[in-house]
């Protein structure tokens, strides 16, 4: 039996706070400690002196859409993409066509993932009957069919009293309920953050607090059902400020924030470039400042890439009609990495928990850890590799991205999945 | 005339433009007018040249100023209105410019709902593209006629209060209006509701009023908007009837505004609502002023931005 070792890197484990240069090994599907010297196993060694060793990242919102007619994604190109920025599971949100708001549909996506992903598939299960926040879909039997969380995202449901026993059905079977903070009847037109820049550009305001007092509903209903409720894509500062005295009051609130959330500030969209409009929508830089130290500070415990792939044509048009939303598992880690090392807070386990092991525990999958007995989820990256995203390495069938040509320091190198290559090149 | 200096192909807004852009805009808009008052204007300037008005929204006086202007200069002039293009089948924009530009048009005038659409139709085609109302983002070749029937009667708008009072939130004209206004030296104060005028608008320069008699007192000219009522009325302010009794000019608030200050609206106006029927037809409206210069100005655009460069550079 065949041992691979991973010879020289730099291992960085938030599970177990290790952060040092040491070998790692695994066989088959499972990390394993190193074998005795007497062991007969032929052990393959790769070389990775100088990279960081990682565990797989978990997403907690991909969206891959339309995955039978597969234009603008499928299982396949979009599971290569999330392999391709170290991703090795993903929650697929419920907005694909058949919508996953009932089992059979569920049953569908799996036999689907089951043929062509290359990374795990979680699924989410829609919250309400068609996203459309009128009644609720049939939880259990979602749950007994597998799904991983609950949510109605990209969608968020208007109506308090059906979120309400909607967040209390789920805890009956510990379903996560995910919920994208918006008041629609706030933010309907709005394709830009809502401050002086949308006014002169004539854009329709999305605004802060369109966000905010959905993040209010959610912490009260957490506190009231003493349930979880996690808020994915946080994007205003006073957000962070919500969460921070909620965490500080025990209240059961987890969040998430996008790459491009800690990337950008408004003045992206100057240009009326579709490709960095996206919901909700990059705010200033007062937000992007709290949002990365809400990360580092462990108010925000995850990131997420909100990853929201369209084809050409529907994206790429008059940018108030475009609709929200750009893709980013491909350099979800590339940009964290390097907008957020310069930080004097940051480190690799923080970066690492947020983008893997948190993520994982907020699912409640065994993940994001390099733990002997583990799956051989592993990451391999080059942090001194420079590179630009485009159309000549991307593997996402999308192009719907706000990091087109950008110079990053830093790339994935190869990702392993249960063991198996799932990116990269093996020497 | 002096030599241009002129070297965009397109007129996208006047935020981006200088002062010097603008003031040769609206000398040359002067020569044309000078020229059709005593009907010797050399009329073939575009002659040859194939400009289509693509007009994506309702619109009377700008398609028309644009026609007129257009055949003025001896140009082909082809309007395509949104009702009668494909688009009503489902085309998108980007392949309606594209199949445009293989018919031959020199340059397109575009006017549609979205704010930057004719930046981003400028990614898409060659030609030249000239705004004539981009959603709430900018309406260039109004704010130029309105600087050029300001500057005509003012003589300068330079150190003169100006107020624009209305809906200033949804307007194109408004934004317009302030950069050229602003750029050429005016004063200018944004008044109306604070739901249509947010205090935001002073990041931009502006000043933001919310109370009429102080908008009004002292200024030079006022410059009335359209209150959009099918758009903002049950959202924004209670009733029309309100907006009349609380912003609507009439003659006893005329009296707030300096002697003989100038009434200027881009229309259409709703007469009885923002601005009082006697007040619309008085000596110090200028409005019918607005649209005749109006085609002087879209001469002056389409003349920049279409003449073949480097072959004329002077009239």
């Amino acid at each position: 039996m065949t041992i691979t070792c991973l010879h020289g890197g730099r291992i960085v484990d938030p599970a177990n706070e290790i952060n040092e240069i040491k070998d790692l090994y695994f066989e088959k599907n499972k990390i394993i400690s190193k074998p005795p010297s007497t062991s007969k196993n032929k052990i393959k060694k790769i070389d990775v002196n100088g990279k960081i060793v990682l565990p797989g990242l978990v997403d907690l919102r991909t969206h891959l859409k339309n995955i039978t007619s597969g234009q603008s994604e499928n299982i396949l190109s979009g599971t290569r993409a999330a392999a391709a920025g170290g991703y090795t599971t993903i929650l697929l949100m419920p907005d694909i066509l058949p919508r996953a708001d009932n089992p059979g549909t569920i049953q569908f996506i799996q036999d689907r993932i089951l043929k062509h992903a290359c990374v795990k598939v979680l699924l989410c299960g829609c919250l309400t009957k068609d996203a459309k926040g009128e009644s609720l879909a049939p939880l259990g039997s979602l749950k007994e069919i597998g799904v991983a969380a609950i949510s109605d995202c990209p969608r968020t449901t208007q109506n308090n009293q059906i979120f309400t026993k909607g967040v209390e059905y789920a805890s009956m079977f510990d379903l996560l309920v995910i919920d994208l903070p918006r008041d629609i009847s706030l933010s309907r037109n709005g394709s830009a953050h809502d401050g002086p820049l949308a006014l002169k550009m004539g854009l329709g305001g999305y605004p802060r607090m369109a966000e905010e007092l959905y993040v209010q509903r959610a912490i009260s209903i957490s506190k009231s059902v003493k349930t979880k409720i996690h808020l994915t894509s946080i994007s205003s500062h006073g957000s962070v400020e919500m969460i921070r005295a909620a965490k500080e009051k025990g209240i059961l609130i987890s969040a998430d924030v996008t790459p491009h959330h800690l990337s950008l500030n408004e003045d992206c969209i100057t240009e009326f470039n579709p490709n960095f409009k996206m919901s909700p929508p990059i705010r200033e830089e007062i937000d992007r400042n709290a949002l990365v130290e809400g990360l580092l500070d462990g108010t925000i415990d995850c990131v997420s890439t909100a990853h929201e792939p369209f084809q050409e044509h529907e994206k790429n048009m008059e940018y108030d009609l475009s609709p929200p939303g750009v893709i980013g598992l491909e350099t979800a880690l590339s940009a964290c990495y390097q907008n957020l090392k310069g930080c004097k807070e940051f480190s690799w386990l923080k970066l690492i928990d947020s983008m893997s092991y948190n993520a994982a525990k907020i699912l409640e999958i065994n993940s994001g850890t390099l733990s002997v007995g583990t799956n051989a989820d592993i990451v391999i990256f080059d942090p001194e590799l420079k590179w630009k995203y485009n159309n000549k390495n991307r593997l996402s069938l999308a192009a719907n991205t706000p990091f087109e040509n950008r110079e990053f320091k830093g790339k994935v190198e190869k990702t392993f999945v249960d063991g198996k290559l799932a990116f990269g090149i093996l020497d | 005339m002096d030599t241009f200096t002129w070297k965009r192909k397109n007129l996208l807004g006047i935020e981006e433009l200088s002062c010097i852009e603008i003031t040769q805009i609206l000398d040359l808009a002067k020569q044309f007018k000078k020229e059709m008052e005593c009907d010797n204007l050399e009329k073939d300037y575009l002659r040859g040249k194939r400009i289509v008005n693509l007009f994506m929204e309702p619109s009377t006086r700008t398609r028309i100023a644009f026609e007129v202007a257009a055949k003025s200069l001896h140009a082909d002039v082809i309007t395509v209105a949104e009702q009668s293009s494909s688009l009503t089948k489902g085309e998108s924009l980007c392949d309606t410019a594209k199949n445009i530009q293989a018919l031959g048009a020199d340059a397109i005038v575009l006017r549609h709902s979205s704010p930057g659409s004719p930046l981003f139709l400028s990614r898409i085609v060659d030609v030249p593209i000239i705004n004539a109302g981009d959603g709430a983002h900018e309406h260039p070749s109004q704010a130029l006629l309105d600087l050029y029937t300001l500057q005509d009667r003012l003589g300068t708008v330079e150190g003169k209060k100006i107020t624009i009072l209305g809906d200033i939130l949804f307007s194109r004209v408004a934004r317009s209006n302030f950069w050229a206004l602003s750029k050429m030296g005016a004063k200018v104060t944004l008044a109306g509701p604070s739901t249509l005028v947010p205090k935001q608008f002073e990041s931009m320069g502006a000043k933001v009023c919310h109370n009429l008699k102080e908008a009004l007192q002292g200024a030079d000219a006022v410059m009335l908007l359209r209150i959009q009522h099918e758009r903002q009325s049950s959202s924004h302010f209670p009733s029309l009837a309100e907006y009349t009794a609380i912003f609507g000019l009439n003659k006893d608030r005329q009296k707030w505004l300096k002697k003989g200050a100038l009434i200027l609206h881009p229309g259409p106006v709703n007469r009885g609502v923002e601005l009082d029927s006697e007040l619309a037809d008085s000596s110090q409206s200028v409005i019918l002023d607005q649209v005749s210069n109006g085609i002087a100005v879209r001469m002056a655009i389409l003349y920049l931005c279409t003449y073949k460069q480097g072959v004329r550079n002077s009239l």
